[in-house]
């Protein structure tokens, strides 16, 4: 017991920030919320820790984890709710910060925009794992990511310049 | 840098909660938190159970045909509805996260189509054994309740299927939308 603790401990440390960010892309940038799938995901990640058989690698498997339990928390209307409050921007704030951190705003509601395949696919495309990852993470060919990532790539660039997906 | 690129970046260096020093510590505590609230859950069922044994026993039912009847058909409605939520939740609890997402798709796409059949066979078949055995009972009612009582009861009854059948309804419309979701998302 001891020791599945530390392991899962470890575990906890070096992931928590991958897992935070794939969560904040599903509930529009609300760190709040965000926080409680992330509680979620690692309450699955020690329930599940004994069936680890190392055929994947622990990110891998850890990321499988965070999509498949967004899915399933994204059931939960507390999850789908627009989140109005999204980063309030101090009046004082300098010029550039304030455009970056408009864009990022557009970028998190272009994310809530698409389907939850794609947008599990793009989120993982935005922490930079290899496409091959991504295939493992989703049950599909590399090919079909490689065409779905080039496809949410261009619209969710688009989107964020236009406001249309 | 692409416009893509310029996302990217974006998102790597936005503004995130820090991990929590003791969040693995809150993880295993909301676990063991969530361990006895089941075992609480399982004390109250339980307790209900033997307390409507009781109760069946209390009023001697067993000594009258219809009145025996209609409670072991109500108390069997009950307890079925019962063991047909703890089924669907721990069907939820025992799905495997750890498969990749597409497969985990299929796994929640086979719990919805449980759901939808739950609601569409089981439940309503559960509402109307419950109806047969209540109407089974409003004679013995009728003759030990004053007529006050007995019309309260009555009302009562009518008012909770009414709105025991627009919560169903609510949750079946819910649980069709996102099996539909689910079949035409990618």
């Amino acid at each position: 017991m001891l020791k599945q603790q530390r392991q899962f401990d470890a575990i906890y440390k070096a992931n928590y920030q991958k897992v935070i960010r794939i969560c904040m892309g599903y509930v529009n940038g609300n760190k709040a919320l965000a926080s409680d799938i992330a509680q979620e995901v690692f309450v699955k990640v020690w329930k599940s820790l004994a069936g680890f058989r190392e055929e994947a690698a622990i990110s891998t498997w850890i990321y499988r984890i965070t999509v498949n339990t967004c899915l399933l928390e994204l059931r939960n209307k507390k999850y789908t709710q627009p989140y109005q409050e999204y980063h309030q921007l101090p009046e004082t704030q300098e010029e550039p910060y304030a455009d970056k951190e408009k864009q990022l705003k557009k970028m998190y509601q272009c994310i809530a925009k698409l389907s939850k395949g794609n947008r599990a696919i793009i989120l993982l495309e935005l922490e930079g794992l290899p496409q091959k990852e991504i295939a493992e993470i989703m049950g599909i060919s590399h090919e079909a990511v490689r065409v779905r990532v080039h496809r949410t790539k261009n619209s969710l660039t688009k989107c964020v310049k236009n406001d249309s997906i | 840098m692409t416009a893509f690129e310029d996302l990217k970046s974006q998102w790597n260096n936005q503004n995130q909660p820090e991990t929590p020093v003791d969040g693995a510590k809150k993880v295993v505590d909301k676990i063991n938190a969530i361990r006895s609230k089941q075992r609480i859950t399982n004390i109250v069922l339980g307790v209900t159970v033997m307390v409507l044994i009781a109760f069946f026993f209390y009023i001697s039912a067993h000594k009258f045909p219809p009145v025996m009847i209609g409670l072991l058909i109500m108390m069997g409605s009950l307890l079925a509805r019962i063991g047909l939520e703890f089924y669907s939740i721990n069907y939820l609890k025992k799905m495997n996260v750890s498969v990749a997402y597409e497969a985990f798709k299929s796994q929640m796409a086979t719990y919805y189509r449980q759901r939808i059949k739950v609601h569409f066979v089981a439940t309503p078949l559960i509402v109307i054994s419950y109806c047969i055995g209540f109407v089974l009972l409003l004679p013995a009612f009728k003759e030990n309740l004053s007529s006050g009582f007995y019309s309260y009861i009555l009302v009562s009854a009518v008012v909770v299927l009414v709105v025991l059948g627009l919560f169903i309804a609510k949750q079946v419309k819910k649980e069709i939308a996102l099996l539909k979701e689910m079949k035409h998302s990618d």
